[in-house]
């Protein structure tokens, strides 16, 4: 059975089993603790879908549950409206909010990490403060108990038991599918390298926004269950610390990368805080719940899961490698064309990087980019893939002009490119970084095509048989020609080498050289960026050379390399003979 | 004392900068490291400085191991680093950086004697000591830097690309004050992308290539030959256009 | 539109307690500015401080400042064995987040179990006493923890500044790497920083519980406007989160005034999230 599919089993059985379970009755300290259970599983899993996958620490969370529960509680109490359809109500809000947010701290680049906690952190207060305030609470807090429950089950609370279970479990189906979608695939690459990431196509700030409205959503629909569980509302309780840091603390705990992971993690901690319902028993279990989190942070970082699933793979015998015949390298998407710079010229600060660079390279040729330190050559390469924007000038793929389009649209176009230092995504295998860029980049394939195409082009840079190895099992020849692999996937028709030769020993730049080679054979056009002269003087059809962010001579290598000016610039004048 | 490299090789994690370098700097010499872009020459001279830790073989000043002394000791072998690109502490004061040269023990003690002699060869950097070091010229601010690294009372100064950057003028003027310094003693390392004024300077001189020392001599020997153009350039004189 | 005497009085206890908060803002900008990491658990040891003097003082009748005496360089101590914890597990500043919150809440715990949830008052016979300057009150207590505030706060500027500790400081956190090729152990200056910190929250802690009601909820009632505090204040500017603190309480108390009390927060949040946003560079 496919792996989804058994999920969709499991989750299936787990609802009729725990619906089950309160149809025949159980009494009502169970039915509560159940509750509670299946509330922080909705409410950690719905967390780690922005947070966990995509790395962006939200210490917000809190706000959002508490909108779905303010929401739920005004519309029946000052509206009338039937519990139940404030629910979607609440979750669209509780999304809108989300979103709203998104839009302005996304943009923003240096609003990542713990700055991005502490935004969020900071919203959860304002948020509580304008709910405090204003006529949706006021202070006395809203009462519901006069709101009216549809009953399905014997015990009053069933209903909410069963409302509970269900947003669990759709939430946990949810971060599965998720989890397994080209959103959850450009998730996880963000949470690696949210740059290299959009480089390589994946639409970043779209997949932000939706992440963090559907976690967003989650929460909202899970505080109006909440409020008529309650049914007393009150700011301080809503608005406590308790939700944003505990969402944090289950996910961690559970893993919060893995779809089950916080849902796992909001099990081990919800239930070891509702079992100790004593004062002094509380008190032993939330401090002990604290050192686990501590514990596990430090020897587990990936959390509770994945270290199981780890440990469990390695008992498993080895399923022998599958040698299959090599996949044939895929046809170009978009017909050969022609990259051109046009007076291109860029600054930082009071440092004019470029002055003015033109040149072109044609599909089916190697273009040498040469120069001294600091002339411009790698910031010449940002511009063009889209990092950075130029001041002036233009850049054109076939005649398009790719200069006011975002890095991934650049990328889609199909223009791929190499770092000098290696940047894979650290939890990818050597295949799946491969497959994600044949995802987003120009080719834009479905995953099953993707993961051969990535076959295909792990086996034309020699490395098909360490296809499921991870970045860090590499040594650096083999990440170099994973990221050149990577660079290629999606067949661009442009291709820029940042000093892809830089530290390989000689056979190995030998080999590099014939792929370089090989590339070009297949009609890709190629900007080379490498201080190695050797090999810049065997692969170049024409070499440009830049210094202080100008070009300074342009044409065959050997006429390049020998002009006077040239020579001055590297050697000094008495050189020059 | 004499600073002895022999068969030295170091990694950025398993990426290898330096494969075999071997060279000496006896007390009072100027000697040069030349060789293109990428070559690992300031990679060598970090670790000499004790900023990055090598691999392999054998680094020792005066007999000391440098190997088996921990980075914030090195200077007080007497070895003192002026980097690539200054690295100044921009946010602090020119005559904090300078006193952060002369941060170590014995130096400090003699820090305003030091300081004094610094500002007499810089003497635009005793008007301008209150200002932030970031706010400086490249020129000034790599005269801070070299003062910093005076301040350290170094046998051996280790100098990586001081004119990077730097108008001709204030280049020359930069030469002569490195001559200035070797001239009370203190040995010079120079790392230089410019063959001419490197080999001007220097009393012998090592070519950095691909990280390897290809060829060593005097000044005049070098000159004559092709390895240098060959390295910077990727040709050999005789080569025939193809 | 409240009396010119009403709006004084506010900037009066916006000032004070703006000193407050720069007081725990201090320990906080310290160590996340010079040693990039965040200490959530600054608020509970402060906290701990707090209960402590009060315990001394209610029980066995020590003097608050002969408290201090001994939990300043108690809390020293507590401060380096944590960074050895820190360093010995390579806690970066997002982990840092993590693990300190972990030890918030075991101090909570901690606090809970001796002390109970019940609300603590340390009675001593200044609690009361303030002073008169023309139509305005000035609470003693408060003004002393204010005064303390901006001495330690001027006394770790000038450290900062002048001394040679103080500037290698400065220069480990601008670039580790430099101030080590000139003798810098930044190893040990970590330790030495995160003493200091951990023994301001200690100083902190005793004006607590000499000013406020004491509860260990508390520690999460001023993370909040805390980290408000040393974010604008700019991380590891003694005199910024001074003046931050100042700026903060005083605006939180006009609002009070001015408005209802209950908008309070909102003022230091809004400033927070605005600054985070339209700050150029990084924090």
């Amino acid at each position: 059975m496919a792996p989804g599919r058994r999920v969709a089993v499991g989750l299936l059985a787990a609802g009729l089993g725990f619906g089950a379970l309160a149809t025949v009755g159980i009494p009502a300290f169970y039915e509560s603790f159940l509750y509670m259970i299946f509330s922080w599983i909705a409410l950690a899993t719905s967390w780690s879908i922005l947070s966990g996958y995509a790395g962006y620490f939200s210490f917000g969370h809190g706000a959002f549950f508490g909108a779905g529960m303010y929401t739920t509680a005004t519309l029946t109490t000052a509206l009338g409206l039937p519990f139940l359809a404030t629910l979607p109500i609440a979750g669209l809000l509780a999304a809108a909010l989300g979103l709203g947010i998104g839009a302005v701290v996304f943009r923003v680049k240096r609003l990542r990490g713990e700055l991005f906690g502490l935004l969020t952190l900071a919203v959860g207060f304002v948020l509580a403060t304008i709910v405090l305030n204003t006529r949706i609470d006021g202070g006395p807090g809203v009462y519901l108990s006069a709101v009216p429950l549809p009953r399905v089950l014997a015990s009053p609370t069933g209903t909410l038991y069963l409302l509970g279970l269900a947003l669990a479990l759709a939430t946990v189906g949810t971060a599965y599918a998720v989890a397994h979608s080209r959103l959850g695939l450009g998730l996880y690459a963000i949470h690696d390298d949210e740059d290299v990431a959009e480089l390589k196509g994946v639409p970043t700030l779209s997949y932000k926004l939706i992440a963090f409205a559907l976690s967003a959503g989650i929460a909202g629909v899970a505080g109006g269950i909440h409020a008529m569980y309650v049914s007393y509302v009150t700011v301080g309780e809503t608005f406590s610390i308790t939700v944003p840091l505990y969402v944090v603390l289950m996910s961690v705990l559970g893993g919060a990368r893995h779809w089950l992971g916080p849902a796992v993690g909001a099990t081990m901690i919800a239930a070891s805080l509702y079992a100790f319902t004593g004062g002094q028993q509380a008190l032993l279990g939330r401090a002990l719940v604290a050192f686990i989190l501590i514990l596990i942070v430090l020897l587990l970082p990936e959390g509770v899961v994945p270290a199981v699933l780890a440990r469990w793979r390695a008992w498993r015998p080895r399923s022998m490698e599958v040698s299959e015949p090599p996949a044939a390298l895929p046809a170009r998407a978009a017909p050969a064309a022609v990259l051109t710079c046009e007076h291109v010229w860029r600054a930082f600060g009071g440092i004019q990087a470029l002055r003015g660079v033109s040149l072109a390279v044609a599909p089916g040729e190697i273009l040498g980019l040469v120069g001294p330190n600091g002339s411009g050559k790698t910031t010449l390469i940002n511009v063009i893939s889209g990092y950075y924007t130029a001041d002036r000038g233009r850049v054109t793929l076939g005649g398009e002009a790719l200069t006011e389009r975002t890095a991934h649209e650049i990328a889609r176009l199909g223009v791929g490119r190499t770092y000098q230092i290696p940047r894979p995504f650290a939890h990818f295998t050597a295949l799946d970084n491969v497959a994600l860029a044949a995802t987003f980049g120009p080719g834009r394939c479905p995953p099953r095509q993707a993961r051969d195409e990535a076959r295909a082009w792990l086996d034309f840079t020699g490395l098909g048989r360490r296809a499921t190895a991870l970045p860090h099992e590499l040594n650096l020849h083999e990440r170099k020609f994973l990221e050149l692999a990577r660079a290629l996937a999606g067949a661009p028709r442009v291709i820029l080498l940042d000093e892809v030769l830089s530290g390989l020993n000689p056979a190995e730049i030998a080999s590099a050289v014939r792929l370089i080679q090989q590339i070009r054979a297949r009609g890709v056009a190629v900007l080379f960026v490498e201080h190695l002269m050797r090999a810049v003087l065997e692969l170049s059809d024409r070499v440009v050379v830049l210094n202080e962010g100008e070009v300074i001579a342009a044409g065959s290598p050997h006429e390049a390399m020998r002009s006077e000016r040239v020579i001055e610039v590297y050697l000094g004048t008495t050189h020059v003979a | 004392m004499w600073l002895e490299v022999e068969h030295l090789a170091i990694a950025y994690g398993d990426a290898p900068a330096v494969w075999d370098a071997t060279l000496r700097v006896g007390p009072g010499e100027v000697v040069a490291v030349i060789g293109p872009n990428g070559a690992g020459k300031s990679t060598l001279v970090n670790t000499i400085a004790g900023l990055q830790r090598s691999r392999s073989g054998a680094l020792r000043f005066g007999g000391v191991d440098l190997c088996a002394v921990p980075p914030h000791l090195v200077c007080r072998q007497g070895i003192a680093l002026v980097p690539e690109g200054r690295r100044l502490f921009t946010r602090m004061s020119v005559e904090e950086n300078l006193e952060m040269g002369g941060y170590r023990g014995e130096a400090r003690r003699a820090r305003t004697a030091t300081l004094e002699r610094v500002y007499g060869l810089f003497p635009i950097l005793r008007e301008r000591r209150r200002q932030l070091a970031g706010s400086l010229s490249g020129g000034q601010q790599q005269m801070v830097a070299i003062g910093r690294a005076l301040m350290a009372q170094p046998t051996l100064l280790l100098l990586d690309e001081p004119s990077l950057g730097l108008a001709p003028a204030v280049v020359d003027q930069m030469f002569e004050i490195i001559r200035a310094i070797n001239r009370e003693g203190v040995a010079i390392l120079l790392v230089e992308q410019n063959v001419v004024r490197a080999l001007e300077i220097a009393a012998r001189a090592y070519v950095l290539e691909e990280g390897r020392v290809v060829a060593d001599g005097p000044p005049a020997i070098l000159r004559q030959q092709s390895r240098i153009r060959e390295a910077y350039l990727g040709f050999r004189d005789g080569d025939v256009n193809p | 539109m409240p009396s010119l005497t009403l709006l004084a009085q506010a900037v009066v206890s916006g000032v004070l307690a703006g000193g407050i908060y720069g007081l725990l803002g201090l320990g906080l900008s310290l160590s996340w500015g010079l040693l990039r990491l965040v200490n959530l658990a600054h608020f509970a040891l402060a906290l701990l401080g707090a209960y402590l003097t009060y315990q001394l003082g209610s029980a066995f009748h020590v003097a608050p400042w002969l408290s201090a005496l001994a939990i300043v360089p108690a809390f020293f101590v507590l401060g380096v064995g944590f960074h050895a914890v820190f360093t010995y597990f390579r806690v970066t500043e997002l982990t840092s987040l993590l693990v300190t919150f972990g030890v918030a809440v075991i101090l909570e715990s901690v606090i809970q179990w001796f002390w109970t949830a019940d609300y603590r008052r340390y009675e001593t016979a200044y609690a009361t006493a303030s002073m008169r300057v023309g139509p305005v009150f000035v609470p003693t207590l408060e003004m002393l923890a204010c005064l303390t505030a901006a001495v330690l706060a001027l006394a770790t500027w000038a450290w900062l500044r002048f001394t040679y500790v103080g500037k290698a400081l400065r220069a480990s956190a601008e670039d580790p790497a430099m101030a080590a090729a000139f003798g810098v152990n930044h190893r040990a200056q970590a330790f030495l920083l995160s003493g200091v910190s951990a023994a301001y929250a200690g100083i902190a802690g005793a004006f607590i519980a000499l000013i406020s009601t004491l509860a260990p909820s508390q520690i999460w009632a001023w993370l909040g406007v805390v980290f408000a505090v040393v974010i604008i204040g700019g991380l590891g500017n003694p005199i910024g989160a001074l003046l931050a603190g100042l700026l903060i309480g005083v605006s939180e108390s006009v609002t009070m005034a001015v408005v209802t009390p209950a908008w309070a927060p909102l003022v230091s949040f809004s400033v927070l999230i605005l600054i985070l946003i339209a700050r150029p560079g990084r924090v």
